[in-house]
């Protein structure tokens, strides 16, 4: 097993069973809703340009 | 890729981790900005083909706990209030976003950041670990935790608000009630 293999199976034991129970699916799909919009925002310019003045400095 | 690159394309997910630590849309936009200044002040620390997002992820999570003990002399983090956690207004129809919302803002802050980085960035317990700064163990337990306690104070298995506990049987019972009839329960969450 190479280490991206068991960082996967990690992943999946994270959210195997809890996740596949009623409460758990109903707990991620909430959590989807109430973060997924932050997540998809667009970046604010003034951080962008924080960003780019440093990399031109 | 370079630093400045890879410091654009991982700010969602520093929002994400902002919020579940600050509870409120504004203080997460100011928390990733003074990240993202301090990441930029420290670049000659980070070590290239190293992991990134744990760097910063500890980053923001450093300066969050930085700003929370000089808050502290004057205010409660616990006093921001839950509302502001929530997503905007269009989303707040939803009385299961809510309620979910209020029972998140409960829970204490790294438990909070444990559950939302698993569950929304699909990290393992490894990389959560190691973007948190503690053993594995710890960021099992704060996950395993965090849902227990969801569970318990949804299920009214703990005292909780009663019509929060009522509002989420209901819906919990109707979600069941579709899954046994073949049935998609997606919009159960809207209504």
């Amino acid at each position: 097993m190479t280490a991206g293999d068991k960082r996967k199976s990690s992943a999946r034991e994270t959210t195997g069973e809890d996740q596949d129970s009623p409460f758990g699916i109903w707990l991620s799909r909430g959590l989807h809703q109430l973060f997924d919009d932050v997540a998809n925002e667009p970046i604010p310019d003034e951080l962008l340009r924080l960003i780019e003045e440093d990399r031109n400095k | 890729m370079t630093f400045h690159d890879q410091v654009i394309a991982i700010l969602p997910k520093l929002r994400v981790q902002a919020l579940s630590l600050t509870r409120n849309r504004a203080a997460a936009e100011d928390l990733v900005q003074d990240a993202v200044c301090n990441a930029l002040a420290a670049q000659n620390s980070f070590i290239p083909g190293t992991n990134f997002s744990a760097w910063m992820h500890r980053i923001l999570r450093n300066r969050f706990i930085s700003d929370l003990r000089k808050r502290r002399e004057t205010t409660d983090i616990d006093d921001v209030p839950a509302s502001s956690f929530a997503s905007p207004a269009t989303h707040e129809d939803s009385l299961a976003l809510k309620d979910l919302s209020m029972a998140l803002s409960r829970l204490p802050a790294d438990q909070r950041e444990a559950l939302v980085m698993v569950v929304i960035q699909g990290m393992s317990y490894e990389a959560l670990a190691e973007a948190t700064d503690c053993a594995v163990g710890t960021a099992k337990s704060r996950v395993f935790r965090a849902r227990r306690q969801l569970e318990a104070w949804m299920s009214g298995d703990l005292p909780a608000n009663d019509k929060l506990r009522i509002k989420v049987k209901a819906l919990r019972d109707a979600m069941d009630a579709r899954r046994r009839a073949g049935q998609s329960s997606d919009d159960l969450m809207l209504s």
